[in-house]
This record gives C-alpha cells, sequence and structure tokens, in this order.
C-alpha cells in the first residue's frame, strides 16, 4: 500500500512542510506495513452484553460559566467567540 | 530520614496520628523537587501556593478533631492531561500550552474532596502519544535510576516523581501501556484499572475505548489507597461501572492462585535478564502457595498492529476538536477559516501525533475502512475471547511489562515502529479492557529496574494486589529511592 501523505493531511486538516514529506512519508509507509500484517478474521463483530452503558436522565442543570470558558478562547469579542468571516 | 521517605501509608498514619503536619510534609516535598527537579525533570506545572493552602487546610481540620479520609494532607501528583480546575493542564502540547481548565476531572475531585495535596502537574508524551515521554512539547523527564535513560511513557513524569521520592503518589493514564512501561522502567508500582474502574471525566481524550486513569506509588500498599480513593461510579462518564471495590486490607497471599505463564511473551527478542528476573519471581510465588501453569495467547504477535490502528483511529476523530476556534493554540496568520485550522493543527501537534492523526485518518478513509480498523476490531473481539478462554484456567496471568528495561535517550525517537514495539507486552491488557499491574522484580547488569506485569480478568484488582504485595515481600520491600546527583547524574 502506498501513501499519499499530502491527501491524508488534507483530510485530516493538517499541513506538513515540503522539506518534511519525504520522511514523513518514509515513516508512514512503515507504521502502515507494520499495521497491514493483520490477518483477515472471518467473523462478525458484537456487542459485548457487559459493556451495555446507560444514559443519565436528560435534564437542565447548572453548566459552566459562560465567562470561565470564554477566558481559554483565542480570541473573544462580547461573549461571542471570533472566527474568520464564513459566510461571504 | 527526611518525610518525603516515607511511603503514602506511611504518609497518612502518621497525619492521621498528628505525629506530622500536612504543612510540614508539604514542604519537605516541595524541598525535594527544589533538589532533583532539574535532573529529573518531572513536572510542567509547579503549584506550591494551591498545594500549601490545600496542605494548611488539611491541618486546620484534623488540629479541629475532624477525622478525615487517610489521604488528607498526602501530596499526589496528576498527570498533565487530567484536568485541574484553575491549574493549566497542557497534554504537553503547545496545542495546549496556556489551556487553564474551568472544571476538575472527576478523580481530581475525588482527591480534593478526600484532602490530598497537589503539589504540580506532570510531564508526559504529548497527548500521552509515545512511550518514552520524549515526544513532550516542554521537556525530556529522566529515568532516576540512570539520567541518561528515558522514564518509559507516556506518563513519564508521573513516574519519575515517584520514584525519586519527589512525591509518594501520582495518577498517569494507560491507553496501551502507558502507566504500566514507566511503572516498569522507573522502578515502581503502576496500576492499569479495568476499563470502566475510574471515571474518564476530565481526562483529555486519545482513544476513549481503550483510555484509564492509572496509578503510580512505590508500594502495592500505597497504589490500592490511590486506587480506593478515585475509583467507582460517575454519572459523568458513561462507561464507569460499579464494582466491589478491592478496599486497602491487602494480606499478600497467593495461597490457591493458580497462574499462568503465556509462551507468547517469553518470545525471541526479551533481554535474557528480564527473562531470569521473571522465571525467578515466578518460582518466588509457586513458592507461597501458587501452582504455575503454562498457558497460550496465540494473537499476542497482533496486538501492536491491532492497538496502533483502533487507538489512531479514535485519536484522529478525539484530536479533530482542536482546530483552534474555542481553546487551544490559533496561527497568528491565516487567509480564511479553512487555513485557520491547518496552520494551528501544524503549529500546534508535535510530530508524532500528527503522524497518529494521519494513520488513524487513512485506517478510517474509504475503501480502507475494512481492511484496516475491521480487521483490528475482530481482532480486538479474538484477543479478548483468549483472555477469557485463559481465565477458566488460572486466576492470574504473569509476563514482563516491556522485552528490556530502559533504554538511552534519543535512542528510539527518530523510528516510530521500533518505538511502537516497546508496547508489545502490555497493549493487549487495554485491547481486551483488562486490569493489570506492573511492579518491579529485580535489575539488569545496568542497575536498570525490571518489571512483571500481573494481569488478571475485568475488576480483580483486589487479586493483583494481593500477588503483588505477596511478591513485594518476597523482594524485601520497594526498590529504595536512588541518590540523584546534579544535572546530570555524576
Amino acid at each position: 500500500m502506498k501513501i499519499d501523505v499530502t491527501h491524508l493531511a488534507k483530510l485530516a486538516r493538517l499541513t506538513i512542510d515540503e522539506e518534511e514529506r519525504p520522511r514523513f512519508a518514509a515513516e508512514m509507509q512503515g507504521i502502515v506495513e507494520m499495521v497491514e500484517k493483520l490477518p483477515p478474521i472471518e467473523g462478525k463483530l458484537t456487542a459485548d452484553p457487559a459493556n451495555r452503558m446507560t444514559l443519565r436522565p436528560d435534564r437542565v442543570e447548572p453548566s459552566m460559566r459562560r465567562e470561565a470558558l470564554l477566558e481559554n478562547a483565542p480570541q473573544s469579542e462580547a461573549g461571542c467567540i471570533v472566527v474568520p468571516r464564513v459566510v461571504e | 530520614m527526611r518525610l518525603y521517605e516515607m511511603t503514602a501509608c506511611e504518609m497518612a498514619e502518621k497525619l492521621a496520628s498528628k505525629e506530622i503536619g500536612a504543612v510540614e510534609l508539604c514542604e519537605d516535598i516541595f524541598a525535594r523537587i527544589d533538589e532533583t527537579e532539574e535532573a529529573v525533570a518531572s513536572f510542567i506545572t509547579l503549584d506550591r501556593e494551591g498545594a500549601m493552602a490545600a496542605a494548611h487546610a488539611a491541618d486546620a481540620r484534623r488540629m479541629a478533631g475532624e477525622t478525615l479520609h487517610p489521604l488528607a494532607g498526602v501530596p499526589v501528583g496528576i498527570k498533565d492531561n487530567i484536568c485541574t480546575d484553575g491549574l493549566r493542564t497542557t497534554c504537553a502540547s503547545r496545542m495546549l500550552e496556556n489551556f487553564v481548565p474551568p472544571y476538575d476531572a472527576t478523580a481530581v475531585s475525588r482527591l480534593k474532596k478526600a484532602g490530598a495535596v497537589i503539589p504540580g502537574k506532570l510531564n508526559m508524551d504529548e497527548f500521552a502519544m509515545g512511550s518514552s515521554c520524549e515526544t513532550s512539547y516542554f521537556k525530556k523527564s529522566r529515568n532516576p535510576h540512570d539520567l541518561s535513560r528515558v522514564p518509559g511513557g507516556s506518563s513519564g513524569g508521573s513516574a519519575t516523581a515517584v520514584a525519586s521520592g519527589q512525591l509518594p503518589l501520582s495518577l498517569g493514564s494507560d491507553t496501551g501501556g502507558s502507566v504500566r512501561l514507566p511503572a516498569s522502567y522507573c522502578g515502581i508500582v503502576g496500576l492499569k484499572p479495568t476499563y470502566g474502574a475510574v471515571s474518564r471525566y476530565g481526562l483529555v481524550a486519545f482513544a476513549s475505548s481503550l483510555d484509564q486513569i492509572g496509578q503510580f506509588g512505590r508500594t502495592v500498599d500505597d497504589v490500592a489507597l490511590l486506587f480506593d480513593a478515585v475509583c467507582g461510579p460517575d454519572r459523568l462518564d458513561a462507561t464507569s461501572r460499579s464494582f466491589d471495590k478491592p478496599g486497602r486490607d491487602i494480606e499478600g497471599s497467593v495461597k490457591g492462585m493458580t497462574i499462568g505463564v503465556p509462551a507468547e511473551y517469553f518470545a525471541a527478542g526479551i533481554q535474557p535478564e528480564v527473562e531470569a528476573a521473571l522465571r525467578q519471581a515466578i518460582a518466588g510465588l509457586e513458592a507461597e502457595g501458587a501452582s504455575v501453569r503454562p498457558i497460550s495467547l496465540p494473537s499476542t504477535e497482533y496486538g501492536i498492529a491491532a492497538y496502533y490502528v483502533i487507538s489512531s483511529a479514535e485519536a484522529s476523530s478525539n484530536l479533530a476538536r482542536f482546530d483552534g476556534v474555542r481553546y487551544g493554540y490559533r496561527a497568528k496568520e491565516y487567509a480564511n477559516l479553512v487555513d485557520m485550522y491547518e496552520r494551528s493543527r501544524s503549529e500546534g501537534f508535535g510530530a508524532e501525533v500528527k503522524r497518529r492523526i494521519m494513520l488513524g485518518t487513512f485506517v478510517l478513509s474509504s475503501g480502507y475502512y475494512d481492511a484496516y480498523y475491521g480487521r483490528a476490531k475482530l481482532m480486538q473481539q479474538r484477543m479478548t475471547a483468549e483472555f477469557k478462554e485463559a481465565f477458566e484456567s488460572c486466576d492470574l496471568i504473569v509476563t514482563p511489562t516491556s522485552p528490556t528495561t530502559a533504554f538511552k535517550l534519543g535512542e528510539k525517537i527518530d523510528d516510530p515502529v521500533t518505538m511502537y514495539l516497546n508496547d508489545v507486552c502490555t497493549v493487549c491488557v487495554n485491547i481486551a479492557g483488562l486490569p493489570a499491574l506492573s511492579i518491579p522484580c529485580g535489575r539488569d547488569q545496568n542497575g536498570m529496574p525490571v518489571g512483571m506485569q500481573l494481569i488478571g480478568p475485568k475488576f480483580s484488582e483486589k487479586r493483583l494486589f494481593e500477588a503483588a504485595k505477596c511478591h513485594e515481600r518476597r523482594m524485601g520491600g520497594a526498590l529504595p529511592i536512588p541518590a540523584i546527583c546534579g544535572k546530570e547524574g555524576k
């Protein structure tokens, strides 16, 4: 399997610098060859009954303070997060 | 004897009897950190003020006659991917360099409620992706037994802090061996609990179906004490479970236990001294009344491949949230929204994180899903069944924690696949959701600790503690805290 690093990076919303690309490609190739050793297995995935999850009741409760949350935002204004223009 | 040299249980006892005070203990802990931090580099963030305030509070309540949790006043360090309210939590990444969580992880809030003192946040591989603690954006932690060697990862700082006497206890996280491997390399005890035993709320997600918060201490009793304080169901983590807690009353007996020894874990590539130490320890457990039988876990050789497919797939999805919008790093210059995402992620993540995200993206991408992710999930099912079958004929499984002892800094960092192979003995446990514990088991010719891994069926932590304590007693107790001199250790 030949790995197209530029395409993968685009899917993952990453950019790989031109000079880093050959090394990255070689490393990714090695990693994919390693995971390719997985043999095909007949069978179907079944859910483990012991791993059932229960949802907690959906009710309105106090949540975190908006100001506290916005303190971690890279850029905020008037209680909102500032992002580049999305709609022209 | 200095206060920092005591085990957590000794500290708890002396605090409860008011023989020592939490403030006095905390001061000695910080003195020890000051003496050794330049050499071992365990911490990303120290919180002297917060720790001293918690220590004062514990003392005041004890002086007022309150009966407190044994951990009240005992210092516990936290891996830097576990959220602490108001205290920076970086995941050792540039992406979260300035992230200050507005809430505590459940494990942390339970510790705080118990009155534990939190001196700081511990170094790790970036986003817990690594086996040597070398992918941290901030610093490289060093093995206290030989400062030219790695402490193991990803919870490297959690292990170096406990092994060097900077802290009696710490929390780490274990997705494929990230508690057990550094515990083994640093000569301390590390527990990866059963999936669901400890709430993951507030643990920054790497691979959610494999992640578990684990515990480090120098003795089995110390780890049992810490596990007891943080485990149990939590409404904020739907995968957390209620179960019979093992408690802290560990006798240290293996009488009547059957111990399985899987041939696959003693295969080619194991360092001869590691195998010899393990064989001796197994004979010791037999002498204590356990019966030993050979078993087989035939799919072990596929563990690494299945692990890297499943964990990277989940990581690529979990780490999609880091886009420079709501929190975390945002690039300074960008042309538009998509460019902002790409630049923020490319500048914010290190090389190993990018490799894992890209591997995950690849195995989940259209046309490859069945051949990679589908196969890995079927392999997971097969491996889980193999463990289940093995536990029909034995109570515990004993293996090395790692085929080798700690390697030199820089030795493997340029070759990702070689680095991944360090996890060969630990990943299968996460894949099957089982509990496992690593405990010191002798040393190699360079004096580096060897680790023994005990694996049990789900929620058999009590059994692990019993066998581990039996072994620990035979070894004459915990490994002594090594002397640490100067920056390079010479």
